[in-house]
This record gives C-alpha cells, sequence and structure tokens, in this order.
C-alpha cells in the first residue's frame, strides 16, 4: 500500500545476506574523483582530484576538502550533493559539543556520530544511504594526529594512509610502496599530490586539486591554490 | 555524544491564573480572583519546591581547591536529619557540592553521574573541569521553565596545569569561574568572611600590599573550618557537622569536622 511504503527501510537484505543499496552506494564512491589521506607523525594530509564537469566551470566555487572545525577537516569520494549534507551535518554536531562541553570535540567523537548518521540512513524508513565516504582528519584527544575513513554503511576505519574513489587501488599500492611510520608532514603532503598525480587524467594544476592540512599547530587548513601550486613544483 | 534531554515533560504544574511556581504560597491574588475575597484567607498553594537549608562552600587555590559543606537537612523549623551529604564527587579532580533542596539535589547528583559515566565510555577519558562546568550550566538552563532547586559550586583543579578552579552557579546555569564562591542558607554570613580572609578585600585594617595573602591548603581548610563556625551560630539551618573535601593533584580527600547542633 502506498502509504505505508515509505514507513519500511528501502534498504532491506539480499537473499546472500547482502545490502545491495550499500553495494550500489559504494559503486558510486568508486566512480567517484579520487581523494587521499596520509598521516604524518606531525600532522595530516588529505587531497582530492577537483574534476569539473567542463572547462567553462568556475573552479574556484567548487569546494570539495571542507573544514568542520578549526581542528577538523574532511573530504570525500561520490555524490557531491550528499556530501554537503553531511558536512553541515558534521559542523552542527561539533557546535552542539562545543555548546555542550565548551571544549572542541575530539576527532574519534565527530566520526562516531557521523557514522551514526550514516548507519541510520541504511535503516529507516524512505532513505537511501549516503553516496559517498569521507576522509576526516583532525587531533585527537590524545594530542596525536588521526586519519579517518566513513563508508556509506556507516562503518569507520582509522587508517595511516588510505585512498577513496576511482583510483583507489592503484593509489593505496603506491602509498603502501612509499609509507613510513614517522613520515613528516612536508613529506607526507609531497607523497600525496605524486599519489594523485599517478592516476591523473590530463595535465595537474593547482586549479583541478585541493588539499587541506592540519598541522602541529591544530588548525585544519584547505590549501590556497597559491600554496597548492608551490607543492606542485616542488614533485616536479 | 550527550543527547540533550527532552525537556516536553518539565512544566510546572500551573493552571492559567497560578502565581509564578517559585513564589510563596501567599503571594497576591490574581486580578482576576473575585475582589471580595481577602488575600489572607486564600489557602497556601502547593509548591513544588521545599528548602532543606545549609550551606556550600568552594575555594581555589593555586594549586588546591576546597568543597565544603554542613551535613544538616532541615524543614523549617525541624530536622529531619543530621547527615547528609551536599556533596559529591564527580570526577577525580572535580567535586560538586548543591545548597537548597534535597530531593533535587539528588537527582541533579544521580542524572549528572549517568552524563559522565556515558562521556567515559565514549571518551575512554574523564570529563574536564570546565566540560563539567559548561555541562551542568547546560543541564541546569534545561530546566529553565521548571528549575532544579540547587544552587551549585564546582570545584576542581585543571587536570593539564594542576591549577585550582572554582564555579558558582544559579538555579537555572549562569555561571561564573571564581577563586571562592559559598551558596545556602549561610551564604551571606560566610561570603563576605572569605571575601575579605581570603580575597583580601575590604580589609582596610591591613597595608595595601598584604591584603589577598595567597592561602596554603592548611591555612584555606582553617579559614573554611572557621567560617562553617560562625555561621552555624547565626544560621540556624546550618551546623551539625561540616564536610571537608580538599582536592589536590594528589587526589581527593576527605575530612569531617563536628558543628554545633543547636
Amino acid at each position: 500500500m502506498a502509504d505505508t511504503a515509505s514507513s519500511f527501510s528501502l534498504t532491506v537484505f539480499s537473499s546472500s545476506g547482502k545490502l545491495n543499496q550499500l553495494e550500489y552506494a559504494l559503486k558510486a564512491v568508486n566512480a567517484g574523483a579520487t581523494s587521499l589521506g596520509i598521516r604524518a607523525k606531525n600532522g595530516c594530509v588529505i587531497a582530492t582530484e577537483k574534476r569539473l564537469p567542463s572547462a567553462l566551470a568556475d573552479d574556484a566555487t567548487i569546494r570539495k576538502v571542507e573544514s568542520v572545525t578549526e581542528g577538523i577537516g574532511m573530504v570525500y569520494a561520490g555524490m557531491g550533493p550528499d556530501y554537503r549534507l553531511l558536512v553541515q551535518k558534521a559542523r552542527k554536531v561539533a557546535q552542539t559539543y562545543y555548546q555542550t562541553f565548551r571544549e572542541p570535540m575530539p576527532l574519534a567523537q565527530l566520526v562516531r556520530e557521523l557514522a551514526t548518521v550514516m548507519q541510520e540512513f541504511t535503516q529507516s524508513g524512505g532513505v537511501r544511504p549516503f553516496g559517498c565516504s569521507l576522509l576526516l582528519v583532525g587531533y585527537d584527544a590524545e594530542e596525536e594526529p588521526q586519519l579517518a575513513q566513513v563508508d556509506p554503511s556507516g562503518s569507520f576505519f582509522f587508517w595511516k594512509a588510505s585512498a577513496i574513489g576511482k583510483n583507489m587501488v592503484n593509489a593505496k599500492t603506491f602509498l603502501e610502496k612509499r609509507y613510513q611510520d614517522d613520515v613528516e608532514l612536508e613529506d607526507a603532503v609531497h607523497m600525496a599530490v605524486l599519489t594523485l598525480k599517478e592516476g591523473f587524467e590530463g595535465k595537474i594544476t593547482e586549479r583541478n586539486i585541493e588539499i587541506g592540512i592540519v598541522g602541529p599547530d591544530r588548525r585544519f587548513v584547505a590549501l590556497r591554490p597559491a600554496a597548492i601550486r608551490d607543492y606542485l613544483g616542488e614533485v616536479e | 555524544m550527550d543527547r540533550p534531554l527532552s525537556h516536553s515533560s518539565f512544566l510546572p504544574p500551573l493552571f492559567s491564573s497560578a502565581p509564578h511556581p517559585l513564589s510563596p504560597p501567599h503571594s497576591v491574588p490574581h486580578p482576576s480572583a473575585a475582589p471580595s475575597v481577602n488575600a489572607a484567607e486564600r489557602p497556601a498553594r502547593w509548591s513544588p519546591y521545599q528548602d532543606n537549608g545549609g550551606t556550600v562552600v568552594a575555594l581555589a587555590g593555586r594549586d588546591y581547591a576546597i568543597v565544603a559543606a554542613d551535613t544538616r537537612f532541615s524543614v523549617s523549623f525541624s530536622i529531619p536529619t543530621r547527615e547528609f551529604t551536599k556533596i559529591t564527587q564527580l570526577t577525580d579532580r572535580v567535586v560538586l557540592a548543591s545548597a537548597g533542596m534535597g530531593a533535587d539535589r539528588q537527582y541533579l547528583h544521580k542524572m549528572l553521574h549517568t552524563r559522565l559515566a556515558m562521556y567515559r565510555h565514549q571518551h575512554q577519558r574523564d570529563m574536564s573541569l570546565p566540560a563539567a562546568a559548561q555541562m551542568l550550566s547546560n543541564t541546569l538552563y534545561s530546566r529553565r521553565f521548571f528549575p532544579i532547586y540547587a544552587f551549585n559550586v564546582l570545584g576542581g583543579i585543571d587536570s593539564a596545569t594542576g591549577e585550582g578552579f572554582v564555579y558558582g552557579y544559579d538555579a537555572i546555569g549562569s555561571h561564573e569561574q571564581l577563586k571562592v564562591v559559598c551558596s545556602g542558607s549561610g551564604q551571606a554570613i560566610v561570603q563576605p568572611v572569605l571575601d575579605q580572609q581570603f580575597s583580601g578585600r575590604q580589609r582596610y585594617s591591613v597595608p595595601d600590599a598584604e591584603r589577598a595573602p595567597s592561602l596554603t591548603l592548611e591555612q584555606a581548610t582553617a579559614l573554611v573550618r572557621d567560617a562553617f563556625a560562625s555561621a552555624t551560630e547565626r544560621d540556624i539551618h546550618t551546623g551539625d557537622a561540616l564536610e571537608m573535601w580538599q582536592i589536590t593533584a594528589a587526589g581527593v580527600r576527605q575530612t569531617r569536622y563536628e558543628l554545633r547542633k543547636d
């Protein structure tokens, strides 16, 4: 019956024990432009390909790397509009936390909350899962830099380095070869740029990639094109 | 993250012509009441609140905090018990004391312990003093229209620096970080004593430079004991025994001193 249909979940188990909607959501993620993150010993970096719909698009108005709080930033692979909503939710959750505890929300807590939201959309009536995976960076309560990934299912993982999106397999292989536990933040940024460059179609410029960094000062910054150009010059 | 309280059920038992729940039963009659009814003949209205008396004090030194309270529980001129603690320990280094109504105090302390336990499970560490202070304020304000009749003082030491801090609250969560604060029935007696002897205010008999000595933990403890002894003399709702909680980097120590029982 049409009026009761929306009270049932659209995400139901298949006979083989899978949630097809989540499989398809991951397909949407894997069709998205590559994003990656690297945890250094003194900070974290996230980077993404800014795949523009056409040369006529105004690249300055497209923002994939976003800050959630002063000290936490995120990026995604998959559906842009779904991501926008998650950024808003993350920001609100962080502010609510601050309003209650007058302390910046630790990354691990934010990741849990966001993952809970995403899980709810796999088990609620009339909604579909989010079509993006997220990478979040920040410092945790023990003063260590952290990189976390959240998937459409709501599962989350903390990584030393990870990639999501179209070129994730090659990117992860590339990172596995190069990653060291004690890598410095600057080297991690170079590594991130090189990894993006590996799978890049066309010429990589400061206008078609985005980079975000959180350093020892605990402040997350989305780099300006000028700063990105400097890094591109350094890896030439 | 802790979910905010749902406050749809927290409304005072009001009917349209009722006075404010915190006002005493014999208040000014509502304009719509029959004009011939004498205000003095109006029956006393039931109040959800009761003042169980008592005094609470908190003060902070450079590397310590003291939270102290008497243990008398009064109902108007009677004493149902002489052994009722107003103090609760929230974390390793944070202690809360509440004056006012015993039932609301118990409820508040129980609720805060629950919130702190949830925080501890989720964060894998204790709540810090500033976070606890803000959370208490928010908890009280969430009951803005049916207040928790507890007048709180929160004391502890900052986990990073070891410095002592105290916070004073009103019933609806307005709070302030201070060095010395007190609340309860003996507040008007104890506050000026501490203002002068601990904070060095209005100490005109002493040269400026010597007015605000930095008291040691032992000196501060003695001062609080004396202040409570004074309050016990003049305030009928304060007395029986004094619970003194000393918070330092080494931990929390509780001592009990007798006070006059009359």
